[in-house]
């Protein structure tokens, strides 16, 4: 049942459409394509990012692998983020976008503490090309893009084909043959967000890990050094 | 071992428990200096430090705005969550509050010394200490509608939120008392008890966290490290013993604790557990989800 701005699940819904995207993490070499077509496609600041993808080496000498994790806003069909939003600045369309309006958004920054994946971010104000500053600001599955019949930027440039982006009601759509007959999984199930970006190959084992502690010395001395630096408001200075 | 993360910012900063801790308070004094014209009775004895109480509030929430301010970043931000209103979010309840908060102040300051409308005094009274104990529960529970943040998801935090404002706001209404010299036995009297009251209250809900944190899910163990590794002095040296078990015992013994100076101590030592148990949440709350 819908919740304040949050539109009724589409997913099964006759003559409804529900964007999903699939990433088959079997085929992604993490070439960083998809980070980069983003950034061109929305001239995302330094320091944010909309979708990344997430490096780790995992298992021990010698069965070791280095696995990729693409990431980006979940399109939850539960969406923390929408419920919180004072301002109703971020809503759930019904097609299942989570998008963002801008000239309501405060930069309260609720929708940041609701979101469990980090998918969100505040774009800096003081920006040259794009005006847009000030706001948070998230992936929008290139609602603009896939409303006038072309898919996602990143998954327009993914290399290996590795991100599929698609209608899950359409029952001859790639997306949603992926999800029927592949194992997939979703990140943070437990959360109760049913998120709709899934992911073919890994056990839950896997994406649990990648979301564990920094293991490497440098990541650990960046973790620290960011805990360093974000206990006072000084780092909010020039961001607002 | 290779491995790149990334990291997007810490949504909130100190900016915001330095505003839980002064909203609440002035929530608090409100409701107590307000007390003699709803209660009358014994809370006559308050009724020195009422005018004084009452424009404390009102500085604080006169501080409250340019925090806010800041951390939105426009002036005209804060209109928006009243103008656009959304039901879900406390966030909205509380910007509503806290504009009828500061109105009641104002009209119950007005009331009293220049509209001479008795009248007006108890309703404004119940209204007002309503919407001021609203104000750490709404900040509270800004915390706990985060269902996906397992440390902060939990009934209590408004409830907490809502005892240390108690606790706070009545250490300043003593700290006010001292100052005047209206320190009489029964203005100490009822200080003490809600003060003692109060600490206990926090003491108990202290330790819930603790045994949360400790033996909770993945996620409430992780906060409980980084509280540990990066805030331990904050946590137990100044939440917990100064914030906690020195103002309990200070208080412990009423002979002892209704002393004015005594009073006064345990008030201020638990005002700065007030304030440092807000930020360790605020900041336990957000960190454990960095990684991911």
């Amino acid at each position: 049942m819908a919740i304040g701005l949050q539109a009724d699940p589409s997913e099964g819904v006759a003559g409804k459409k529900r964007w999903a995207m699939v990433v088959d993490l079997r085929r992604c070499i993490g070439c960083m394509a998809c980070v980069a077509a983003c950034k061109a496609e929305y001239d995302v600041p330094l320091g944010v990012w909309r979708t990344t993808v997430k490096v780790k080496d995992l298992g021990q000498f010698p069965n070791t692998k280095r696995q990729f994790m693409p990431r980006l806003c979940n399109h939850c069909d539960n969406p923390p983020c929408v419920r919180n939003c004072p301002t109703e600045a971020t809503y759930k369309h019904e097609e299942g976008y989570v998008l963002q309006r801008y000239d309501r958004c405060i930069a309260c920054r609720t929708c940041i503490a609701a979101c469990p994946y980090n998918a969100r971010h505040v774009l800096p104000s003081n920006r040259t090309r794009v005006k847009i500053g000030g706001v948070v600001d998230k992936c929008t599955f290139c609602e603009h893009r896939v409303s006038n019949g072309l898919v996602p930027a990143c998954v327009q440039t993914c290399l290996g084909r590795s991100r599929i982006f698609g209608d899950l009601n359409d029952p001859k759509g790639e997306v949603h043959r992926l999800v029927s007959n592949s194992s997939t999984v979703t990140l943070k199930p437990e959360k109760g967000t049913k998120p709709q970006v899934y992911y073919i190959q890994p056990a839950q084992k896997i994406t649990d890990q990648m979301s564990a502690p920094p293991v490497s010395y440098a990541a650990k001395a960046d973790a620290e050094a960011f805990y360093r630096h974000n206990k006072g408001r000084q780092f909010f200075g020039g961001v607002l | 071992m290779f491995e790149y993360g990334w990291f997007h910012i810490a949504p909130w900063g100190a900016e915001l428990s330095i505003y839980f801790f002064l909203i609440g308070m002035a929530g608090m004094s409100y409701a107590l200096s307000t007390a003699p014209d709803l209660f009358g009775g014994k809370f006559e004895a308050l009724r020195p430090v009422q005018t004084p109480g009452l424009l404390l509030a009102l500085v604080i929430v006169g501080i409250c705005a340019p925090l806010l301010i800041l951390d939105l970043g426009q002036p005209g931000r804060f209109l928006y969550p009243i103008i656009y209103f959304h039901w879900t979010s406390p966030l909205s309840w509380g910007s509503v509050f806290l504009v009828l908060f500061t109105a009641c102040i104002v009209g119950f300051y007005w009331a009293k010394h220049h509209g001479n409308r008795g009248d007006l005094l108890k309703p404004l009274a119940v209204v007002g200490s309503l919407l001021g104990l609203s104000m750490p529960l709404y900040t509270g529970l800004d915390l706990m509608v985060n269902t996906t943040r397992e440390v902060w998801a939990t009934p209590w935090m408004p409830v907490m939120f809502t005892v240390l404002s108690i606790s706070s706001g009545t250490a300043m209404i003593a700290l006010i008392a001292k100052v005047m010299g209206k320190t009489g036995a029964d203005v100490m009297v009822i200080l003490h008890t809600i003060l003692l009251a109060s600490v206990a209250t926090t003491f108990a809900l202290f330790l819930g966290l603790v045994v949360s944190l400790l033996y909770g899910s993945g996620e409430m163990q992780q906060g409980w490290q980084i509280l540990n590794s990066q805030y331990g002095t904050q946590i137990w040296l100044l939440t917990f013993v100064v914030g906690i078990l020195a103002p309990l015992g200070m208080l412990a013994m009423p002979a002892i604790g209704r002393q004015p100076t005594i009073l006064v101590g345990a008030g201020i030592a638990s005002m700065i557990g007030a304030f440092m148990v807000r930020e360790v949440l605020l900041v336990a709350g957000q960190l454990p989800q960095l990684f991911y």
